[in-house]
This record gives C-alpha cells, sequence and structure tokens, in this order.
C-alpha cells in the first residue's frame, strides 16, 4: 500500500503573521507623538547673535535652561515678558530652587548691546545665586581653528 | 428552473492591508523632520557673590585684555606697565602663547561698559579657543 496515501492533515495554526493591528499600533505611536509634543511659543526677535569658534553645546536637560534674551535698545526679556532689571535676581532665585540647583542662563544678546548692560545681568544673577551662564553664540568656523 | 447567483468579484471589504505602511510613513517623516533648537554658546560660570569667593592671585599669573569701546584690546601683563594695542582676532594666539610660557595664567576680560556685547565675546572666545579656563569678567572703570 501507498504509504503516501493518507490524508495531510491541515494544520490549525495559522502561518501569516496576524498584521491587522499594525496600523491601530502605528497610529497610536503617531497620535502619541503629536499630543506630547509642545511648541514653545515666541515673538520672533531680532537678534543677532554674536560668533564665536569656541562655542559649544550646553550639557544641560531644557527643562533646566532660563531663556534671557536682551534686545538691541537694551530691554530684556524672559519668557517672552519684559523684565526689568531689578527683577532678574529674585527670578533667577525662584527658578534656581525650582530646577534643582542646576539652572543654567542662556543669555541670548544681540551683538550690538552695550556691555554695561550685559554686566549689570550677570551681576544680577550673581547676587540671585544663578551662577552657570551661557553666552549664546554662534559657531564661527574660522582658518586654523579646530572645534573642541 | 435554478438560477445560479452569479458572485461579485468586487470586494465589498476596504483594502486595510496598507494602512500600517501608510501610519509608518506618516511617523517616520515626523520623526525625521521634527528639529530640535540645540542651545550653543560659551558657557561661563560666575564666581559666588561676597568676600568668600575672593582669590589671592599673584599679579604675575595675570595677563589683563582691556576692551576698549571702539573693540580694539589692550594687553597688560602682570605687573608690567607695558602695553600692546591688538584686535579681537589676535586674542587667541597672544592667549596661546602666554598659556604655553605659563600654564596658570588668568586671563582678566576688562570690558568698557560702552563696547560693544560682540567685542567682549571676541576676547573671550579667543582665551576659550586658546584652552584657556581661568578667566575673569570685569567691567572697565574709567
Amino acid at each position: 500500500m501507498a504509504m503516501g496515501g493518507g490524508f495531510k492533515r491541515k494544520s490549525k495554526v495559522a502561518s501569516e503573521i496576524p498584521d491587522s493591528s499594525l496600523a491601530d499600533i502605528a497610529f497610536l505611536l503617531l497620535i502619541f507623538f503629536m499630543v506630547s509634543t509642545t511648541f514653545r511659543r515666541e515673538r520672533p526677535r531680532e537678534i543677532e547673535r554674536p560668533d564665536a569658534a569656541a562655542t559649544q553645546q550646553v550639557d544641560e536637560k531644557r527643562k533646566n535652561i532660563l531663556h534671557l534674551w536682551v534686545e538691541r535698545d537694551g530691554t530684556v526679556f524672559i519668557n517672552d515678558a519684559r523684565v526689568p532689571m531689578e527683577q532678574i535676581s529674585n527670578l533667577a532665585t525662584q527658578m534656581f530652587e525650582e530646577t534643582d540647583r542646576r539652572l543654567v542662563v542662556a543669555i541670548r544678546s544681540d551683538r550690538e548691546v552695550p556691555y554695561g548692560v550685559i554686566n549689570q545681568i550677570t551681576e544680577e544673577l550673581r547676587e540671585g545665586g544663578a551662577l552657570r551662564v551661557n553666552f549664546a553664540t554662534n559657531f564661527e568656523q574660522r582658518a586654523g581653528a579646530a572645534r573642541r | 428552473m435554478a438560477i445560479i447567483k452569479k458572485k461579485s468579484k468586487v470586494s465589498d471589504q476596504i483594502p486595510t492591508s496598507s494602512m500600517a505602511d501608510i501610519a509608518f510613513l506618516l511617523l517616520i517623516f515626523f520623526l525625521v523632520t521634527t528639529v530640535f533648537d540645540e542651545e550653543i554658546g560659551l558657557q561661563v560660570v560666575l564666581p559666588e557673590q561676597g568676600p568668600e569667593s575672593e582669590q589671592e592671585v599673584s599679579p604675575k599669573n595675570l595677563i589683563f585684555f582691556l576692551v576698549q569701546p571702539d573693540g580694539s584690546v589692550i594687553v597688560r601683563r602682570g605687573e608690567s606697565p607695558a602695553e600692546q594695542r591688538i584686535t579681537g582676532r589676535q586674542v587667541e594666539g597672544l592667549m596661546r602663547q602666554a598659556l604655553a610660557d605659563n600654564p596658570n595664567v588668568i586671563g582678566v576680560v576688562q570690558t568698557s561698559p560702552q563696547a560693544r556685547y560682540e567685542h567682549m565675546i571676541a576676547v573671550l572666545d579667543g582665551i576659550q579657543s586658546a584652552g584657556g579656563t581661568r578667566f575673569s569678567l570685569q567691567l572697565l572703570e574709567g
């Protein structure tokens, strides 16, 4: 008798990978990223940063960075609100405590601001205890200078 | 008479097999096109306020960069009265030389309140580019 004459039993286990929920997963991820992305609202400012070859990236979490804008006429803005010079120290102290003493103040100043204004700001920051400062600059490619 | 019902050849289901591809494509597109503006600049740690942060430094370890309102820089070493007028671009080479002669040298940047911010940054950049980690930022009096 032929041995192969028996019925071939059909496997009950599906041989295909179930992919019907793949679209759901992908859309879920898409929606998750769309919802969790936050955009900072900023008024466009005409600030031209100075150039510097030693420009480095700040190694600190974004939430620990306080942005401070200085416009060409010397007015200071923090989080889109104009801040009088005398209040910078209070604000810095408050932020310093909120960020668990890891605060970095990023000074985004126009290149034409007189240094007297910048000095006033750094003195205020010292008074407020915020000692880590980043002078925002544009990276400048200079001949013969290697990026560190 | 038996009527054979003809089976419609048009599928009555919406084809969803490519849905996952479309969704992943969108996902990847957004992941790739999102740009985070990175925080770059010159990093400085300010000295603490109060007399406890003051340090005694030997004058021979100091090199003064006096930033003038017009952007030129007057260099003075230690206690020597000799002055040298340079541009902001020349600070790096000068600082490199000073560091090679004396690794403990401290750059003192004294900027006139009328000088533009970019002139101070140019000097600070020169010091940092030369590898100087010890410097002081001050206001130029008078």
